[in-house]
């Protein structure tokens, strides 16, 4: 049995026990939604077919107090604006969607990677760029803005990686998956550059099991949800998924046993998180897990581990930049439901239609990489 | 540019000089004439692997290989394996197929040269050249274990 067999086992054994599931109230429904521009016929023909979104409708029981929206924005992987116009092109227009949002949202969650190479330039430019919004914004890191200074830029830009706060009967809750990398680089005497290098490669075999929430943020996870009634809702931010997908790609957090020793009391907890650039939908024990997109670009599924209960994203079209990217709007409700509404540009269809729209219909079996990981490193 | 850390392949040269002593010593007409011996195989595997870490660190956009090439695979910061972690979703046991982007019949390396073109914004390369082989090698080797599907969508 491989070692990647052997950890579903254990997934499976550990939190999907017999019974165990998210609150019953909970349920996932689907409705396609006309956006507003069509009905009022601004939209241009082009526009039409981006603008159709489709709504994933999770019913939580006593959620909030009031309903509110709020919108999720991820994964720009901002270059130098002069090497790559069309990330900013794409960040330039989830911007200016989600403050054209009516009602607005009453805050923007940015879920990381907001730069490639965690450079000065590029972290500035996602600043520049993200000011088009006027609500309340709240971010948390990605590895690619952490791992050229550790953090430093980040950190003075948008102060603590990790937080929490309550709204309107929801407590929500920021976490930092990416700073507690083992040290790959002081051994080997990497510059910042080549840090940074080998953690911006997704399949990269030198960063490791980067992805984790560490001890200490457990702790203070844990102190932080103790003054919290435990029917109560919680909604749980981080840039990694908080079980494990495919831990080659750190679609996972290492400690993910240790969080749901933690969230286990809850049972109403939703994660949110970027880092996959795609579609994805999974309950783990009593939390409720999705994936949303980005603006940059979409990464394929996993050639194994996608969770049983997502459906999955179209294929998309390799030739349209827009094309599988997007961004995410959720509402909250006065009906106790938490909409989570994929807004993907280019497309009616969001999901699978039939087998050939899936790229999961054609089985692929994949080895890592191996030039990376040679002396000298 | 996403930018690899350099890798020397010291053993090279050695099976550069092996092959090539065999083939002096051997002669290409004898080359199926006697049994395989260990020393062959291994030499054989090193030239294929050497091609197959080329491709790799094409694919990952090293500048250095590119450079050595001569290739300009992307202008945007892009590499393939920013779609194509590990070669996920190239589907290379799916070629030789009718290609719905370029409208045609098409192959691997077709496809390799509109990435290089269209996403990528980079320039196209020749079909039969070094780094075109190198990263069929790599997408190839990747995908090791993936059953043969020629035409699939």
């Amino acid at each position: 049995m491989s070692e990647l067999d052997k950890a579903r086992r254990e997934i499976a054994t550990e939190l999907q026990q017999p019974g165990l599931r998210p609150d019953p109230s909970v349920k996932l429904t689907r409705r396609t939604f006309i956006h507003r521009s069509c009905v009022l016929g601004a939209a241009t023909v082009a526009d039409t077919f981006s603008w159709w979104p489709l709504i994933n409708t999770i019913d939580v029981a006593h959620a909030a107090d009031a309903p509110f929206k709020f919108a999720w924005i991820s994964d720009t992987h901002l270059y130098t604006r002069s090497l790559n116009t069309r990330f900013v092109d794409k960040t330039v227009r989830a911007a200016k969607e989600v403050q054209a949002m009516s009602p607005p949202a009453d805050f923007l969650i940015f879920g990381g990677d907001l730069a490639q190479l965690g450079k000065v330039e590029e972290l500035d430019l996602g600043v520049e760029l993200l000011k088009e919004i006027k609500i309340r914004k709240v971010f948390i890191p990605g590895e690619h803005d952490w791992y050229l200074d550790m953090g430093k830029k980040w950190g003075e830009l948008f102060g603590q990686p990790y937080w929490s706060f309550d709204h309107k009967g929801v407590r929500f809750i920021g976490l930092d998956t990416v700073s507690r990398a083992p040290d790959y680089w002081s051994m080997k005497k990497m510059s910042p550059e080549e840090r940074m290098a080998h953690m911006s490669v997704l399949d990269g075999t030198v960063a490791g099991p980067w992805a984790g929430v560490g001890r200490d943020q457990l702790d203070w996870l844990q102190k932080t949800l103790s003054t919290w009634d435990k029917a109560k809702p919680v909604i749980i931010f981080s840039h990694n998924p908080l079980y494990e997908y495919y831990p080659p790609w750190n679609f996972w957090v290492r400690d993910w046993r240790d969080v749901n020793e933690v969230l286990k009391p809850y049972t109403k907890v939703t994660n949110i998180h970027g880092h996959v650039h795609q579609v994805l939908y999974n309950e783990i024990g009593t939390m409720r897990s999705i994936g949303m997109l980005a603006t940059s670009w979409p990464w394929p599924y996993a050639p194994e581990g996608v969770p049983k209960l997502t459906k999955p994203m179209i294929r998309v079209d390799p030739g349209d930049p827009f094309d599988g990217v997007g961004w995410g709007g959720l509402a909250v409700n006065a009906k106790d439901t938490v909409e989570n509404e994929y807004y993907m540009w280019g497309r009616k269809e969001v999901f699978v239609q039939s087998d050939a729209d899936s790229s999961l219909s054609q089985p692929e079996i994949l080895r890592p990489r191996i030039a990376d990981n040679q002396w000298p490193y | 540019m996403t930018k690899q850390p350099k890798y020397i392949n010291l053993s090279r040269a050695a099976v550069v000089g092996t092959l090539a002593l065999i083939a002096v010593v051997v002669g290409p007409a004898q080359a199926h004439k006697t049994p395989v011996t260990a020393q062959q195989l291994q030499a054989y595997q090193e030239a294929f692997l050497a091609e197959v870490k080329k491709g790799d660190l094409l694919f990952h956009g090293d500048d250095a290989m590119a450079k050595k090439l001569g290739v300009t695979l992307s202008t945007t910061g892009m590499a393939c394996a920013m779609c194509h972690p590990m070669t996920a979703d190239t589907h290379p046991h799916s070629y030789p197929k009718f290609q719905a982007q370029m409208g045609k019949f098409a192959t691997l390396r077709d496809m390799i040269n509109w990435c290089i073109e269209k996403p990528n914004q980079g320039e196209k390369i020749d079909s039969d050249s070094e780094a075109m082989k190198a990263l069929e090698a790599y997408i190839y080797w990747s995908n090791t274990g993936s059953v043969l599907v020629p035409g699939k969508y």
